[in-house]
């Protein structure tokens, strides 16, 4: 018999039975389905966080207090980081080479009231420069002034959300935001951006540095950025920014100092992780729909026992039977797959339609590989309906009733 | 031409053996025309299985056109059914989900005969058993005698030596079992080797050589001939 042969009458029997193979086909699809959405969407978190860090720019080394391996380690008990200071970002700046920007940061959270309208808010404080290190665009207004006088002045640039629930999205330009017990002049909006390194820029409300820890009476920043002026400048940097900071810091390395970089190679493989922890997740449906066909695969041997015996014969051999069974198990659970398959790809389609700030995709190796499994399924679990068809007896399964 | 020698087939039933054929010893000439009758259970089926290849004898020896049977493995016994037996079944066997050529096609199918071939033989089988306009037509529109006259069909599209026939009337009404007793007929006038096993003895006794059964032993009728 020919391939087309098999297939043709593999095919044949299958339709005979339409409820049947339709029932095992959906299994198949979806568990086809689940493994492709799944890691689509795992891929699609992946490619998220890769595109905010891109959008950083590349040139970026994050310092942050307190040392901890990019791989996650805690810093050993006992060691209190030193604070990292404001004099400490004056000595990275005048110090490291080849520096364009340096834009420490300092985090705090207050309750914020415009008119009757309370929320709790994430107030930063910032410098001017942040504004071109983060490429953060104004939505209306300005962004804090620069010079001395606008380091400690009482104004304020909020995110789109904060301008939305406290203003009720109408212009608070040039309107009051009491943040605890002290009042700011709001002087600008954030364009909508999202979560962007970690922080909901939305939400934010963003004062000048300097008035910022005196209202919470920090000592210590939450990071800072430096960019430098080219890629090939970040490892001079990040040496010299620990080397000028262990000196600051009584000889002790207490900052960790993380190029975008390693940052990004992190995430990314972190990420690829969960893909693969929901791809394995997804493959255990896929495992259960491979179940299904060989229950069906069985009922039907059991069901078509004469019709063995009939093909036994009519001249099939064992090899023969084997081969027949397994390719209607294969067509079923190909056909199942290449469904799964065309429903996950419509979905992702659709999903980022919907929303498209967030890239849902399969990763490459999903397609091919969401194929290969069905089929693989299909055969595998097909063995043993097809062994038990061909070793029937040929006198008995004609004359059985 | 089939020579059995003292063939014994044994089966173990619940622990307790079941001797289905006796020391059957026979000598069929290509061309001839037997039927094997007995009551049930006397062993007629068994020797038809063996004689067909869907059974092997437990003793004796069993020799098929030069072929010793006995030595041959499962492939070359499948490949003797397709292509020097043609089988016919009191209850037609035909495939429910497939026409009538679909039916006639399989066992070309199963050898590997290519497809534009085994279209042009179809529609010679069927028009031989006279069925040409049925050839679409799935089993179940068929009456009793066109099916079994799809399985003749089927039988012969091969091109066997033999054609052996369990009680192919066993489920037709008489007119339809004559129809199928003259084509059988015609056929074994054509030249094939025709066995048929039947319970009827107006179908029996047409044979030219007429072999009784009884606890899986031939008992008479032109024993001597066939033993010769």
């Amino acid at each position: 018999m020919t391939a087309f042969d098999i297939l043709a009458f593999a095919g044949r029997a299958l339709i005979g039975h339409r409820l049947r193979t339709g029932l095992s086909l959906l299994g198949v699809a979806v568990g086809v389905a689940s493994v492709v959405l799944l890691t689509s969407l795992g891929e699609g978190a992946r490619l998220y966080v890769v595109g905010e860090f891109a959008a950083l720019g590349s040139n970026l080394l994050i310092v942050t207090p307190g040392k901890t391996e990019t791989s996650g380690l805690a810093p050993p008990v006992g060691s209190a980081p030193h604070d990292l200071t404001l004099d400490d970002v004056t000595a990275i700046e005048r110090r490291v080479p080849r520096i364009r920007h340096v834009a420490p940061m300092a985090i705090g959270s207050v309750t914020a009231r415009a008119g009757d309208l309370t929320r709790d808010v994430v107030v930063a404080g910032v410098t001017p420069e942040w504004k071109s290190v983060r490429r953060l665009n104004i939505g209306i207004g300005q962004f804090l002034p620069t010079g001395e006088a606008g380091a400690d002045a009482s104004v304020c640039v909020v995110g789109a959300a904060i301008q939305r629930e406290l203003f009720l999205g109408a212009n608070p330009l040039g309107e009051m935001l009491r943040l605890g017990d002290e009042r700011f002049r709001i002087i600008g909006v954030i364009a909508p951006r999202g979560t962007s390194l970690g922080m909901d820029l939305d939400q934010i409300v963003i004062v000048p540095l300097a008035r910022h820890m005196k209202m919470f009476n920090l000592t210590s920043l939450f990071r800072v950025l430096v960019e430098v002026s080219s890629q090939d400048d970040l490892p001079a940097a990040q040496r010299a920014v620990i080397e000028i900071l262990k000196a600051r810091h009584d000889d002790e390395e207490d900052v960790t100092v993380q190029t975008q970089e390693s940052m990004l190679t992190t995430f990314s493989s972190l990420l690829s992780m969960l893909t693969m922890a929901l791809a394995g997740i997804a493959a255990i449906s896929l495992s259960v729909a491979g179940v299904g066909i060989m229950n069906v695969m069985l009922v039907s041997v059991s069901e078509r026992t004469r019709e063995i015996g009939l093909l036994k014969a009519l001249g099939a051999s064992s090899g023969q039977i084997l081969r027949l069974f397994l390719a209607e198990a294969a067509t079923l659970s190909a056909a199942g797959g290449g469904a799964g398959l065309g429903a996950a790809i419509g979905l992702t389609a659709l999903a980022r339609r919907l929303y498209p700030s967030f890239p849902v995709q399969p990763p490459p190796w999903a397609i091919p590989l969401a194929v290969l499994v069905s089929l693989a399924v299909g055969v595998l679990f097909g063995v043993a309906p097809a062994r038990r068809a061909s070793k029937l007896d040929p006198v008995a399964a004609l004359n059985r009733r | 031409m089939i020579e059995m020698r003292r063939v014994c087939r044994d089966y173990d039933v619940g622990g307790r053996p079941v001797h289905a054929l006796r020391d059957v010893t026979l000598s069929i000439d290509d061309g001839d025309y037997i039927s094997i009758m007995g009551p049930s259970g006397s062993g007629k089926s068994t020797l038809l299985n063996v004689i067909g290849c869907l059974d092997r004898p437990s003793q004796g020896s069993y020799i098929l056109n030069g072929h010793d049977v006995g030595t041959l493995d499962e492939r070359a016994l499948s490949r003797i059914r397709g292509h020097q037996i043609g089988f016919v079944f009191q209850s037609f066997h035909l495939v429910p989900r497939l026409t009538a050529a679909g039916n006639v096609e399989l066992p070309m199918l199963l050898a590997g005969i290519e497809r534009t071939v085994r279209m042009a033989r179809v529609a010679r089988a069927l028009e031989a058993v006279g069925l040409a306009g049925r050839a679409h037509h799935k089993p179940e529109q068929l009456s009793g005698g066109e099916r079994q006259r799809v399985a003749l069909a089927r039988a012969i599209v091969m091109g066997p030596a033999v054609l052996l026939a369990d009680e192919p009337t066993g489920n037709l009404d008489t007119r339809s079992g004559s129809e199928i007793v003259a084509l059988l007929e015609s056929l074994n006038a054509d030249g094939i080797t025709l066995i048929v096993v039947t319970h009827d003895p107006n179908v029996g006794r047409r044979a030219r050589t007429r072999v009784q059964m009884v606890d899986g032993a031939i008992v008479t009728a032109d024993a001597a001939r066939l033993a010769s």
